[in-house]
């Protein structure tokens, strides 16, 4: 299995060139002879812009770079918000959520993926169905809100989990799967209680079990990403979480003023927050949406670390 | 003795790639549409082209008017009306005009259509000479598009930011029953048509616009939503495909079949349309 958070290679070994280059932002090993890495399209001369807190900017994509994923391609256009123009070879698929999908040549074929466990995906508000499209002809894949087109490699053995409705687009060779994220809390008042999600009910889970596989992922505003060490603690704000390595564990954390039963109560004094512990990455996407909380009491929620100030 | 001018060599021009308009030999902008000229031709493998980015505050003349475009995430379009000149909008798209900026409303026919389609009622009207400005509410791309007479072009309603006056503006009905229910564009499409004069219509795609020739008997599927506007003798109709699996997996998508030959616009940003 190839280990990213070990910071080496996965494949390192130099070119026909003699020289070797390992992609800063998904460890692919080239002989960094092209101008952009051909496994995810950043640029390969591009210098790493890392903020004193330790967070990585996605790195810069020339628009029109071009990915290589079995015998198709993948050329991503515009930079506010950017397509997935794929070229897919006979027989080579992909899989994608149907509203992504945002034109297509009249070959394509195109039918439904079916998914295991539909009624709890139902219940979660989760698509029931992927829906596939097979080679050959082109097709390509955009989202509805000005961000950035993140390209995820992954190597065989490799995995991530990512947070509900980010997923654009799967290579076939990328397994889907999902799981509880058991990221909740729940409030009463009277005798209405209510459960919330703050990652959502389920996450996804994306794999390349044998050969290596291409993902795609849209988020809004900026994407950020960093490494943490093992043991290595962050909290995030759960809307803004997009995607970590499955390394990386996951809890509840809420603070709140140290005072009264009222302050707790009261959402304007409270934060909820998701801990991510290490080791692995954690990326984040600076336009997020309203975290969702009624402000009412808190009668108990999934193992949790709190803070009062 | 009068120094020599320098030679221009009347033949040579710059044909601007993006509006076909012939430019002086020197000009760095194309005059009609303010796309810069020495710009790579950003085509995609797939044939789409990228809208010119417009350079800011790059400007461009219509008749005796300017046109300036401002800022790049949400662009303003800043219009200088020459006297005789007007340009007509919607009116939720002005961002601002000088006091003394001449306003005035559009005649238009088929009123009620228009009402019961969701159109616009009023059509806006500016007259020069005076400055006024327009934009949108969404991150996307100013597209200049100047119409040659002759042409006949078909926009996605409440997608034209301005036109100038010299272009006919009508509307047209979408053919078909179920263009009408799932095509996504209602029932009508704003069609714009240059008669004896050039004319200049400015569009507002959200995120990025990609621009595609087909030919004659070529056909690709485009989400609805992503549709901004197409030549008049692009056909377009609705294609239903029917997504099923299991008990609880059934659901259909409707694409629009759009077939050449002309231009096809589309935005990346695409407005969403809930399916079946």
């Amino acid at each position: 299995m190839t280990n990213l958070d070990s910071g080496s290679s996965p494949l390192a070994a130099s070119g026909s060139s003699g020289r070797s280059y390992t992609c800063s932002w998904c460890g692919m090993a080239s002989d960094g002879t092209t101008l952009s890495c051909p496994a995810c399209g950043a640029s390969v001369d591009v210098k790493s812009v890392v903020s004193r807190s330790g967070w990585a900017e996605l790195p810069g994509r020339r628009d029109m770079a071009k990915l290589q994923f079995g015998n198709s391609y993948c050329q991503i256009e515009g930079t506010y918000v950017p397509v997935a123009d794929m070229n897919l070879a006979a027989n080579d698929w992909v899989y994608f959520s149907h509203h992504v999908l945002l034109w297509m040549d009249t070959q394509v074929k195109v039918g439904a993926m079916s998914l295991k466990g539909a009624w709890k995906r139902m219940l979660a508000g989760m698509p029931l169905i992927m829906t596939q499209a097979v080679g050959p002809g082109r097709i390509a894949f955009s989202r509805d809100a000005p961000g950035e087109m993140i390209s995820l490699p992954l190597q065989p053995g490799q995995a991530v989990d990512v947070r509900e409705h980010l997923f654009m687009v799967a290579t076939g060779s990328v397994t889907y799967d999902w799981f509880q994220s058991n990221i909740w809390f729940t409030t009463k008042e009277g005798d209405e209680q209510e459960t919330h999600y703050p990652l959502g009910m389920l996450l996804d889970r994306f794999q390349a079990p044998t050969v290596p596989g291409l993902l795609l992922l849209h988020a809004a505003g900026n994407v950020f990403v960093r490494r943490l060490e093992p043991g290595q603690t962050i909290l995030v704000k759960p809307t803004a979480f997009l995607f970590k390595d499955t390394s990386v564990k996951m809890q509840l954390h809420i603070e709140r003023p140290a005072g009264t039963w009222r302050s707790w109560r009261s959402w304007g004094d409270r934060y909820l927050w998701v801990r991510l512990h290490g080791p692995g990455r954690v990326a984040v996407q600076s336009a997020y949406d309203k975290l969702e909380d009624n402000g009412r009491n808190i009668i108990s929620h999934s193992g949790a670390t709190t803070r009062q100030w | 003795m009068t120094e020599p001018q320098p030679h221009h060599d009347p033949l040579v021009r710059i044909e601007c790639q993006w509006c076909k308009s012939q430019n002086e030999g020197t000009a760095l902008t194309c005059r009609a549409c303010g796309a810069p000229l020495d710009v790579k031709d950003m085509v995609s493998d797939s044939g789409w082209r990228e809208a010119p980015r417009l350079r800011d505050m790059t400007e461009f003349q219509f008749g005796a008017s300017a046109c300036q475009v401002e800022g790049e995430i949400v662009p303003v379009a800043e219009i200088n009306l020459g006297h005789g000149d007007s340009v007509f909008f919607e009116h939720h798209v002005l961002l601002w005009k000088d006091d003394t900026t001449r306003m005035s409303v559009l005649p238009l026919t088929g009123g009620v259509k228009r009402a019961l389609a969701g159109m616009p009622f009023i059509i806006s009207v500016a007259h020069g000479p005076g400055r006024i400005a327009f934009s949108r509410d969404a991150t996307g791309e100013l597209v200049v598009l100047p119409i040659h007479p002759g042409q006949e072009l078909d926009v996605r309603e409440h997608a034209f930011l301005v036109c100038s006056h010299t272009i006919d503006y009508n509307f047209v009905r979408i053919k078909g029953l179920r263009n009408i229910l799932f095509g996504g564009q209602g029932m009508f499409m704003d069609r714009f048509i240059a008669n004896q004069s050039q004319g200049i219509l400015l569009l507002h795609g959200y995120g990025n616009v990609f621009q595609r020739n087909l030919k004659p008997g070529e056909s690709i599927l485009v989400e609805p939503g992503a549709f901004l506007y197409k030549d008049a003798s692009v056909g377009m109709e609705v294609e239903p495909i029917k997504l099923t699996s299991g008990f609880f997996g059934g659901t259909s998508m409707n694409l629009a079949r759009m077939t050449g030959p002309g231009r096809v616009g589309i935005q990346s940003m695409y407005v969403h349309h809930t399916t079946e």
